[in-house]
């Protein structure tokens, strides 16, 4: 019963930011909509595309730059930073305020010494990570879906953005578990802030300079930004390994935040 | 929880953070419906102690129980049964008074019978409590801390400086709050360093010293135990070493002396003084400040 209470809680806190983050997502997929190249377009696409610095082409990704399609740039929305920069500030900030943050306020004393487990507390705030991870992973596709009533592209079809919607989703889900073992060892919320910008960061970085650099391309499966590439979903669906790593991994990083926070000191 | 069981007990209880010694085998027992004043200077371990009964930090070593339950930090459901006011008191900036209340009401798993009168008594009306907590004076937000602590009428309360910020009139509101709890037969632990309270409001005392207990008693008993203040005044000069036979000459002016004398050497002292030249007499009662001073001196 407690685990409701404090979701409502945390809900009611972060509502404002999690119907802003959901809208922004909506609109920006909306725009991408609006901005892929009709099919009389893709010549003169395609021939920018290949002058442009390798760099720029991994980060569009492989399908967009060998066959420009109106799919491929719309999955490029689905990885492009402003998408996924969205989706991690949901995933950090209620993560890390929801146990780093009340610890360093001082309000955890008033929630700790009433009838509330530390796993009530620590499932709250899972819950909340995922209620709005879904909510805005769901607002970007949602974007996408009116882009598309409103925007007839051939041979593309709203419901072909689910799988990516739904891997966009379990990658920051298990990204917002790692945020809540962070949250649930530190004792201040601007630490845990930093801590979890620069895991979701250089887990960004390394995935790119992997993918640019092949000398240290071995280390891009450390990244979990590998087993996230809207591209390779639309043209073959999703893979069952890349479903496995994440769930695995978020699995862990929640189970080790439950262990972790019911040993320490508040 | 058995109705012959004790509140509180702590038996060895210790707490270090690194290599600071917070607190150093602490052992005290609260009974059920007594008042129990926890004295010390600032960082002595007061509310190191407090944190370490609500099992919101595990102790280095030692163990406690309070109402009948061993403290833990997982156990949960004992809870329901305290209030605790922190001795920071924290909350949330985008609540309102009147949501932070519901918010813990509901934590607490108790319905929030006392709210009404607490909120008269301690006068935070139905505006201020519209209002967000931000807005709040550190005085208004002890108020709610207060508030929040006992409105779901908890058979043991846990206050941690619970008259920090609060003005004289709202102070004399929360002896009487203090006393009604005592009427209807709950517990409370108090920290304070304001002796006065403590002597006002508590039947017995512990003192702490560096993380230690350095005094348990009765606050009667520690009065009794005080040595009194006694100053003398005199028409013409006396020998003022005949006087330190009956108590510590402190101070010795020409026509005045003031000593320190227990209660077994007063009324000796007493007699000797009717038999000098005495214009002027003053026994001032022994109060918990000058044991206090006297044990942290």
């Amino acid at each position: 019963m407690n685990v409701l209470v404090l979701l409502r809680h945390l809900l009611r806190r972060h509502g404002h930011a999690l119907l802003l983050l959901a809208a922004a997502n909506a609109l920006f997929a909306w725009a991408i909509t609006r901005v892929v190249p009709a099919a009389s377009q893709t010549a003169f696409v395609q021939e920018l595309l290949d002058m442009a610095p390798a760099p720029v082409r991994v980060l569009l990704g492989e399908e967009v730059v060998a066959n420009v399609s109106a799919r491929g740039f719309l999955g490029f929305g689905y990885v492009h930073p402003f998408a996924l920069l969205l989706l991690s500030v949901w995933a950090v900030r209620v993560a890390t305020g929801a146990l780093a943050g009340e610890v360093g306020k001082g309000t955890m004393d008033l929630i700790g010494a009433r009838p509330v487990s530390r796993s009530a507390q620590v499932a709250a705030a899972a819950v909340a990570v995922f209620a709005g991870l879904t909510a805005i992973a769901a607002a970007l596709w949602a974007g996408t879906a009116v882009g598309l009533q409103f925007r007839v592209l051939e041979g593309v079809s709203a419901p072909d953005f689910v799988p990516v919607a739904a891997m966009s989703l379990l990658l920051f889900a298990a990204l917002g578990a790692i945020a809540l073992l962070v949250s649930a060892t530190r004792r201040e919320g601007g630490t845990a802030v930093s801590w979890c910008a620069g895991i979701l960061a250089g887990s960004y970085v390394l995935d790119y300079l992997a993918r640019v650099w092949s000398a240290i391309g071995f280390l891009r499966p450390l990244s979990l930004f590998r087993y996230y590439e809207p591209q390779r979903i639309l043209r073959e669906g999703v893979s069952t390994g890349d479903v496995a790593v994440l769930a695995v991994v978020g699995a862990v990083a929640l189970a080790a935040a439950f262990a972790v926070f019911a040993r320490r000191d508040l | 929880m058995p109705p012959t069981a004790p509140a509180i007990t702590a038996d060895g209880l210790a707490k270090r953070f690194g290599t600071v010694r917070a607190l150093e085998d602490l052992s005290l027992r609260v009974e059920q419906g007594e008042v129990f004043g926890f004295l010390g200077p600032n960082g002595a371990g007061k509310t190191t102690t407090i944190r370490l009964l609500l099992g919101l930090i595990a102790p280095s070593a030692g163990r406690a129980t309070v109402l009948g339950h061993t403290v833990q930090l997982g156990g949960a459901a004992w809870r329901s049964d305290i209030g605790y006011l922190p001795g920071e008191v924290a909350f949330w900036s985008h609540l309102t008074g009147g949501q932070t209340l519901d918010f813990l009401a509901r934590l607490s798993q108790r319905p929030p019978v006392d709210r009404a009168g607490l909120l008269d008594r301690l006068g935070l009306g139905a505006e201020v409590l519209a209002r967000p907590v931000r807005t709040y004076s550190d005085g208004m937000r002890q108020k709610l801390g207060l508030v929040q602590a006992l409105q779901c009428r908890p058979a043991l309360a846990l206050l941690d400086e619970p008259t920090k910020g609060l003005d004289p009139l709202v102070q004399q509101a929360f002896y009487g709050i203090v006393a009604d709890l005592r009427r209807r037969g709950a517990t409370a632990f108090i920290s304070s360093h304001v002796l006065t309270e403590v002597e006002r409001l508590c039947d017995r005392v512990a003192m702490l010293r560096a993380g230690r207990v350095v005094f348990a008693g009765d606050v009667e008993q520690v009065r009794r135990a005080q040595r009194r203040r006694v100053v003398a005044a005199f028409a013409k000069a006396v020998d003022q070493q005949a006087l330190a036979h009956f108590g510590a000459v402190v101070e010795a002016g020409e026509l005045e002396v003031t000593l320190l004398v227990t209660q077994e050497e007063l009324p000796a002292l007493v007699a000797r003084l009717g038999m000098l030249p005495l214009v002027d007499l003053v026994i001032e009662p022994p109060s918990l400040e000058e044991a206090f001073l006297e044990h942290y001196r």
